[in-house]
């Protein structure tokens, strides 16, 4: 009799296991079927929120940045200006620029602060003076980059993003071990992107179409549309490379197709992560 | 002379040393080349000016500890003053030159407190919010030897102390030796004084003067100053204090003696630099778009009382006030905004100009700019800019004056630019610009930095 329950009891426990483990089964199938397509599709295709935050997370991913400029100034005529520049940047919304050459230029300073906050140094009068908003549509030094260019500033925290399209592209990409020269060229997949100002943003620009790299979020493409719509300025840039954990573009351009001038912005030293302090990024610092 | 012999073989022992590291972090040589030229438009066309500047910048810098910085103008000013044969030995007279010893300074940074910063030397101390006439800028005395670079000053010795807490900075000054006012030459030097009046009857023969230097010790040399800057709700604010003195000189004594001419006299004054503290507030900031600032000085001078002894014309000695001690207030009130177009315009409303003393006599001007650049910052045009001077709003036909200038500057490379301008003064005597109205003139200016 008691052989006879104990086989009873291993009976059912073996019925239950079995219909736990068909049951368990299911519910994942279930829900495979369910919710995994919707999330493969969500990271095929991101919201154009989180495309534009990780293009924020992308650019600014170093804690800090020391890097050396070189802008080359291009009239219409193909005459060349350059202009030498040390940018320290920290977080996304910390950056101080000082010019180095030319002489003209030299210890001129600028610093951007969160809040919409920004000062310039001009050595010749000794004085640092607050940035008023209405001096953020002029050019900054002779560039084709204005004062709200050069603000340190999240996209996302700035724009509303709005997810156009996408577009395959062929371009230079940089080189990965076991590439060669043959395959540096590679089809890549854009998304495109429009920004308009958030409510209370005060722009120069009524929206920029942005052109985002797919494989790593880094922005290649920018246009800016005046506030009568129309294109009057495209950032590109170029020689993407990976430095160390970090994308960063060797080079970039802005072109003015009012002006017919661009300007080229080459980094020519940098350095990532090295603890600037916050007294960098500061009115005292920046008379020095 | 063997002044300025010593100060140029030391800038040429200074240029030496530092070309040896001049592209290099640690010490930086520059500066600028600029030449000045003004025609006057009225009369026979005389040459007003004539100004060749070489500008010497040397600066070493050490990071984070500490920075060096000097300045030191070689110029040929002026024009040559030979008078007879004798005179063309001199090299002064024939080809004027001029060394002036502008700035020079050490920076030490993180000074025993980690946010406390030392400034020693030859400085220029820049104080005020205002576009160039900031009657809180009372530290350095002003340099007037060119009429038309509004606030020029002079630097001076001394000691500055900038202390950071939280949002907060302090600045502490403390300068030991009082230097007095340089002032412009020709017509613009009388320009800044009232005309004299005399008693009825009298006409005027020579006239000297004796200035009166403070002592120099401690307590009558001495200038010192505080300031406080923060910034609150999007402005920043500055309060300030100088214990200072009028760097422009106050009759103190005027003595009368005839000449041989009947009704004739000749008028020797002594002049003084009297106390003067004053408390200043600035503040600068943004209103819809537009910049705006106001920068407010209220003047507390030392009584000072005037004797005129007239015993020589047996009319005995007569005391009056020269400069009485209540306090007046000078200010500035600015905007400026750049349009879509990139025009930029500037104007702004000063009560009481730099010579001014006393709440009756502080004067109002209005003074306006406007510019715009072309091709790419290569042309800068200001097609207008000036002043409106009103001496009396009751009587105003009689109590205006105008300077209306108009310019043009080429860039046509980077470090280079030319400039080519006219201005034009009219106005009733009874005002200062109006005293010098024959001076319209024609500038052509070049400078070149390195």
């Amino acid at each position: 009799m008691r052989q006879i329950m104990q086989q009873v009891q291993n009976l059912i426990m073996k019925i239950s296991k079995e219909d736990i483990m068909i049951k368990v089964i299911s519910y994942c199938l279930l829900s495979l079927m369910v919710f995994i397509p919707q999330g493969w599709a969500e990271d095929m295709v991101p919201t154009a929120s989180k495309i534009i935050e990780e293009v924020d997370n992308v650019i600014n991913a170093p804690k800090d940045q020391d890097l050396m400029i070189k802008l080359i100034l291009i009239d219409k005529n193909g005459k060349e200006n350059v202009r030498e520049m040390n940018m320290l940047q920290k977080g996304s919304d910390k950056r101080m620029v000082k010019f180095l050459s030319p002489a003209s230029y030299k210890g001129i300073a600028f610093l951007s602060l969160p809040d919409d906050v920004s000062y310039l140094y001009l050595p010749a009068f000794k004085k640092v003076r607050r940035i008023a908003s209405h001096v953020k549509n002029t050019k900054f030094a002779g560039t084709d980059f204005t004062y709200e260019d050069m603000e340190s500033k999240r996209f996302s925290e700035k724009y509303m993003p709005e997810l156009l399209r996408m577009e395959k592209k062929e371009i230079e990409v940089e080189m990965q071990d076991g590439d060669n020269e043959s395959n540096k060229k590679r089809e890549i997949e854009f998304y495109i992107i429009k920004l308009i100002p958030q409510e209370g943003v005060r722009s120069d620009y009524s929206k920029l179409i942005m052109w985002v790299r797919a494989d790593n979020f880094y922005p290649t493409r920018i246009e800016h549309y005046d506030k009568g719509e129309k294109l009057f300025k495209i950032v590109n840039r170029d020689k993407i490379e990976k430095c160390g954990e970090y994308w960063i573009s060797r080079e970039s351009e802005m072109e003015d197709l009012k002006a017919k001038h661009k300007t080229v912005m080459i980094i020519e030293d940098m350095k990532f992560d090295s603890n600037l302090p916050d007294s960098k990024f500061t009115e005292r610092y920046l008379s020095r | 002379m063997r002044k300025q012999t010593f100060l140029l073989a030391l800038t040429v022992l200074a240029l030496l040393l530092s070309s040896n590291s001049s592209y290099s972090n640690e010490g930086i040589l520059g500066g600028y080349l600029t030449t000045d030229n003004r025609l006057c438009l009225t009369g026979d066309n005389y040459f007003s000016w004539h100004e060749y500047r070489l500008a010497l910048k040397i600066e070493v810098s050490s990071e984070d500890k500490g920075s060096f910085y000097s300045e030191i103008w070689l110029r040929s000013l002026g024009f040559p003053t030979v008078q007879n044969a004798a005179d063309l030995v001199s090299l002064e007279k024939v080809s004027p030159i001029n060394l002036d010893f502008r700035e020079a300074y050490f920076d030490l940074y993180g000074f025993i407190l980690d946010n406390l910063d030392l400034r020693i030397g030859r400085q220029r101390i820049a104080w005020g919010a205002a576009d160039k006439l900031n009657p809180t800028d009372n530290l350095n005395p002003d340099d007037l030897e060119d009429i038309w670079g509004f606030g020029r000053h002079l630097a001076s010795d001394g000691l500055k102390a900038s202390y950071y807490l939280k949002d907060y900075t302090f600045h502490f000054i403390y300068i030991p030796i009082f230097t007095p006012t340089v002032f412009p030459g020709g017509t613009w030097a009388s320009a800044l004084s009232a005309p004299m009046e005399l008693p009825v009857g009298l006409t005027l023969g020579d006239i000297t003067d004796t200035i009166i230097m403070p002592e120099n010790n401690l307590e009558e040399s001495s200038i010192a100053g505080v300031k406080i800057s923060k910034n609150l709700f999007g402005y920043d604010f500055s309060l300030s204090y100088v214990y200072g003195r009028d760097d422009l000189p106050l009759a103190k004594e005027v003595t009368f003696t005839p000449t041989g001419t009947p009704g004739e006299v000749d008028i020797a004054s002594e002049l003084i630099y009297p106390r003067m503290q004053i408390a200043g507030i600035d503040v600068a900031g943004a209103i819809a778009n537009i910049g705006v600032w106001t920068e407010v000085a209220v003047f507390f001078p030392e009584k000072i009382m005037m004797t005129m002894d007239l015993s020589a014309l047996g009319m005995g000695t007569q005391e009056s006030i020269a400069l009485d001690d209540k306090p007046y207030t000078k200010y500035v009130i600015g905007v400026d905004y750049t349009f879509k177009s990139g025009i930029y315009v500037n104007c702004q409303y000063l009560h009481g100009f730099i010579h001014e003393r006393e709440e009756a006599n502080l004067e109002d001007y209005f003074m306006f700019g406007i510019e715009k650049k072309f091709f790419n910052d290569k042309l800068k045009i200001i097609p207008i800019s000036g002043g409106i001077e009103v001496k009396d709003f009751d009587d105003l036909e009689n109590n205006y004056a105008y300077i209306l200038s108009t310019e043009i500057t080429y860039y046509p490379m980077d470090n280079a630019d030319v400039t080519l301008g006219a201005r034009w003064i009219d106005g009733k005597d009874t005002t200062y610009f109006g005293r010098v109205e024959d001076n319209d003139e024609l500038y052509f200016k070049v400078k070149y930095n390195f």
